[in-house]
């Protein structure tokens, strides 16, 4: 039984096929940014010939598709629906031409203190109608708490939309301008998100691998089954860094708080691990214009790698944060970090003898001593990367907290080892240890970890319950449930609940019961007063599948 | 994208694991809808607010402040160890630069804890905002401080850590203290003999709403505050003005303090009370937020405000004009005389009893100013609890001569051989040195 994974990359899409205890494969192509299902078919096409297909059990794919779309602003138009009610003005949320704000509100418990105002919403609608919308945003405030309007919405653009995207579908924590922000961009990129799913299932069944299951790489380090991630595209964003970092789990052991380094070609990406699990960002990840509510492991990226060009400005030799094209051992013209390791002998790769010659001549230009050179230029890319971690750890300790008990444990991250991969890793790994005295490794097969780490990245599901005792309901927005529940409803009710919808939610994904994995995150029960009388408890539990691998590989 | 005028720190500390009990205004759930709302309307993803965890006060930062009996831990729990940190923190970022505004929304709050602390008084058990006010001058030298105390009630807590203190001004807003607890706060209570105009008190009628507030604010607070220059302005932020508050009667509005706001320009708001904590707190505290960030606040606006049915009648704002024009003169042409204490030799002495009604028991008291010509005076006091052993404090205060300084230590060590006091306590804020002797 094989696990396929694929991580369509900036430069190169890199495939691998896992067996039950080895690698049975292994591919590396050149990235077609036109024609990105190109690039996937032939890293498959490269697989199913080194193995027998009809071993493949399931393929995981982390796709730049999303992501590029919204970067390059290809995007299709979208009529947004907002209600907002009072505080800050929705119009500075504005994310489109055909944005349309409807009077009406809810407060935070969800309760209605005005009516939508159906003309209005009516005439928003024609508006879109007229611009020739097919995609809509329906987004109201505090609709985690109640999403009438949000239907209401629906219900009014019924046959007008091929597709919209309800605010509340898509977490139940709350932020109203981010829940604006994802739910444009989850439309903007449906249709191109959905041609390319089906261009995906009609490539394998024509290639024999229609029985394998497909799940698409989320940022927040899991998947979800293609049929589910045709609806929430947006999802799929920045699903890159999270290979990766799921590769250094599949790769390594890793049990205390760990720095992860990712050092590519433009970029070192960061992420920082907390005993063994790597932690998330708390809003969500940002992307074009603005801040969403999309889930993502905490990834800090810096503008050093291997192909960064080494530049001397006032006598102070610097790395990054540009890059030249690639290094003089690769046909480039200006030095980069990659010829200043090559010149100390730590990394072999490329042309020895061009890159040695290249910086010795750029050296002398610089009037500087070549050895000096590639010791500057070293030390400056691994102080910038030591600095950042600093700040990183340092941003990370200084997250709020909301209770005593939080605040006086003061649970600070203190790194204990780091793990490194990417191309120029190995070649940095001693600097880096002598920067930070700190246990450093560098696993085997770390050039393909990326595409280990989407074969066994595991399906994860977030979802966070409400229950207002006062008006007897318990609701889970994002799974759009809601039920009637008995005064006496406790948080130890709700806690089961919750986890029981969680793994319901991943039967109906057709993934195994993962009940091991599946843990609370919060919960909290607070009295609610009238005068002096309780007249309910307002309850709150968030739980999830804990981002990870199926298994390990090393 | 919203980006704010002035950079804004907010210390947001809802302490949801504490309350004053389970029925308590103070309570757990108090701020948990502010919490809400600031997240929901993506307040700290505005460019320039930002959200900051407290500090957790020292020992030292309290008894800085306050003669604690029978000391600092024994008075204030964690969570008031973490409200007077995050007021600290809150002063820690502006003082530091790295805002130029910060907003600490925590509680408990502090404004009805006094000199004296032998208990809780009004949800207060420590003064956080003195607290933080000392902590200022103890780090970064000697400031001018202006305490504009716009909570519903008297912060007589407040007035008295600063009643001796010429250099800082504290003005309170509060319902008149003949309607409303604790009972006190008016304009003849204008500072001690050493401070005579920088305490400055307005009882406003009950139903005064943001007509009533504005005007005080353009008539009294901001021509007092043009002509003192403070270094620094705090905002002793309780809400509990607000027309839905449960404790009170006053019909001010979301819009209403966050105009307040807007024209007070505080470098550091400290939340105090407020206990409306649905209708109120999310949409006053988004407002002041939004205020002292200098981003537009004109669409907050809390459910059943009707600025019609809640404006003041004619006789109420009649009445406010009235305190409009005589109250700036406590300021600019203070009294001759205190009108607390007798003179005694050269001390000035103030008999007093106080009631601390979260706990139900009184103190007696006997404070002592030592009346100098070369510096703002020794300040003695004597307490006891009632049936309690007794206690003693001396306070030899910032910039104080070498004649006060010594009598100080002589009165301590006098105190230490009588043996008559079973706890003592020494602040120097001349030295730095503070010390407690006791059992
Ligand atoms: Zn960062
Ligand atoms: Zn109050
Ligand atoms: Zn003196």
């Amino acid at each position: 039984m094989l696990l396929l994974g694929i991580d369509v990359g900036g430069t190169h899409t890199d495939a691998v096929a896992l067996g039950p205890d080895r690698i049975e494969a292994q591919v590396k192509v050149a990235t077609n940014h036109d024609d990105l299902l190109s690039s996937i078919r032939n890293a498959l096409g490269e697989i199913v010939r080194q193995t027998d297909p009809a071993r493949i059990k399931q393929l995981n794919l982390s796709t730049t598709l999303s992501t590029n779309a919204i970067v390059e602003g290809k995007l299709e138009d979208v009529g947004v629906i907002v209600s907002a009610g009072p505080g800050l003005d929705p119009h500075s949320f504005m994310t489109c031409k055909d944005f349309h704000v409807i009077p009406g509100s809810l407060d935070h418990r969800g309760s209605e203190t005005k009516q939508l105002n159906n003309l209005a919403l009516e005439e928003a609608i024609s508006s879109c109608r007229k611009s020739g919308v097919k995609v809509y945003a329906a987004v109201t405030k505090f609709s985690p708490r109640n999403p009438s309007h949000e239907k209401a919405i629906e219900l009014a653009v019924g046959d007008n939309a091929d597709f919209i995207t309800l605010g509340h579908q898509i977490t139940g924590r709350l932020n109203f301008p981010r829940r604006i922000a994802t739910a444009f961009y989850n439309c903007a990129v449906w249709r191109i998100f959905n041609n390319f799913a089906d261009a995906i299932s009609g490539t394998l069944e024509e290639m024999g691998l229609g029985h394998i299951k497909v799940n698409i790489l989320k940022a927040d380090g899991g998947t979800m089954p293609l049929p589910l991630s045709r609806k929430v595209p947006v999802q799929s964003i920045f699903s890159g860094p999270a290979a990766s970092v799921m590769g250094i789990i599949a790769l390594c052991k890793i049990t205390h708080d760990s720095i992860i380094y990712d050092i590519g070609g433009t970029t070192t990406d960061i992420a920082i691990f907390v005993g063994g699990t790597p932690l998330i960002e708390q809003e969500g990840i940002n992307i074009g214009s603005y801040p969403t509510l999309v889930r993502a492991l905490k990834v800090h990226s810096i503008g050093v790698g291997g192909d960064s060009a080494i530049s001397i400005l006032e006598g102070i030799v610097r790395v990054g944060p540009t890059r030249l094209g690639p290094s003089i051992a690769f046909g480039g013209k200006t030095p980069t970090l990659t010829d200043a390791l090559i010149w100390k002998g730590s990394c072999d790769c490329g042309d020895i003898g061009k890159s040695k010659a290249g910086f010795a001549v750029f050296a002398s230009k610089m009037d500087i001593d070549p050895e000096d050179l590639a010791d500057k230029a070293i030390e400056n890319a691994i102080n910038k990367i030591h600095d950042s971690t600093r700040e990183l750890v340092e941003e990370i300790n200084q997250q709020p907290v909301y209770t005593i008990h939080e605040l006086l444990e003061n649970r600070r991250i203190v790194p204990r080892k780091i793990y490194m991969m990417g191309g120029p890793a190995k070649a940095m790994k001693m600097d880096i240890f002598r920067k930070f005295r700190l246990s450093t490794e560098v696993p085997e097969n770390y050039d393909v970890a990326n595409a280990i780490g989407a074969a066994l990245t595991r399906t994860t599901t977030e979802i966070e319950l409400f229950a207002d005792t006062e008006r007897g309901v318990m609701f889970i927005p994002s799974l759009g449930y809601r039920e009637n529940v008995p005064r006496n409803y406790k948080l130890e009710n709700a806690e089961k609940d919750a986890m029981n919808h969680l793994l319901a939610h991943l039967g109906e994904m057709s993934v195994a019961a993962d009940g091991a994995n599946a843990l609370i995150t919060s919960s909290s029960s607070f009295n609610m007063m009238n005068g002096s009388t309780t007249v309910g408890r307002n309850i709150r539990v968030k739980c999830q599948i804990k981002p990870g691998v199926v298994r390990t590989y090393s | 994208m919203l980006k704010a005028e002035n950079s804004l720190g907010i210390i947001f500390f809802p302490a949801f694991d504490w309350a004053i009990s389970p029925t308590h205004p103070e309570r757990e759930e108090r701020l948990l809808y502010t919490q809400d709302q600031l997240r929901e309307e993506g307040l700290f993803d505005i460019e320039g607010i930002r959200e900051y965890k407290p500090e957790v006060a020292e020992t030292v930062d309290i008894e800085r402040v306050h003669f604690c009996f029978p000391e600092a831990e024994a008075i204030a729990t964690r969570s008031h160890y973490i409200s007077a940190g995050g007021a600290i923190k809150a002063a820690e970022l502006v003082m530091q630069g790295e805002r130029d505004r910060a907003f600490a929304l925590v509680r408990p709050p502090g404004h009805h804890a006094m000199k004296t602390v032998q208990g809780s008084r009004g949800f207060c058990a420590i003064n956080i905002e003195a607290i933080m006010c000392e902590h200022i001058r103890e780090k970064y030298g000697h400031k001018r401080i202006a305490i504009i105390d716009t909570d519903c009630h008297h912060g007589d807590g407040t007035q008295d850590v600063y009643w001796h203190d010429p250099d800082t001004l504290f003005i309170s807003m509060h319902q008149d203290g003949r309607t409303l607890y604790p009972g006190t706060g008016f304009p003849k209570d204008a500072g001690g003999p050493k401070a005579l105009g920088r305490t400055i008190n307005i009882p406003l009628p009950p139903g005064t709403s943001d007509a009533g507030f504005m005007m005080v604010m353009e008539k009294i607070v901001m021509p007092i505050l043009d002509d003192f220059k403070p270094d620094l302005i705090i905002n002793s932020a309780g809400q509990d003005n607000h027309f839905t508050d449960p404790i009170t009667n006053m019909n001010f509005s979301a819009q209403g303090y966050a105009a307040l706001n807007s024209m007070l320009k505080p470098d550091i708001a400290v939340l105090e009370g407020g206990y409306a904590i649905q209708g109120a707190l999310p949409y006053v505290n988004l407002g002041i937020s939004l205020a002292m960030a200098g981003v537009d606040y004109s669409h907050v606006r809390e459910p059943g405000w009707n600025p019609i049915t809640l404006k003041e009648p004619d006789d109420v704002m009649k009445y406010i004009g009235m305190l409009c024009d005589s109250i700036p003169d406590i300021y600019f042409n203070p009294p001759k005389e205190s009108n607390e204490g007798i003179i005694n030799g050269n001390w000035s002495v103030r008999h007093r009893t106080i009631f601390y009604d979260t706990e139900g028991f009184t103190e007696s008291q006997t404070e002592s100013l030592l009346l100098c010509d070369e510096c703002r005076g020794l300040l003695k006091v004597e307490t006891q609890k009632e049936n309690g052993p007794m206690g003693f404090g001396i306070e030899i205060p910032i910039g104080a001569c070498d004649k006060c300084r010594n009598t100080g230590y002589s009165l301590l060590e006098e105190a230490q051989v009588k043996s008559k006091y079973r706890y003592m306590q020494m602040i120097n804020r001349k030295d730095k040195e503070y010390m407690r002797y006791g059992f």
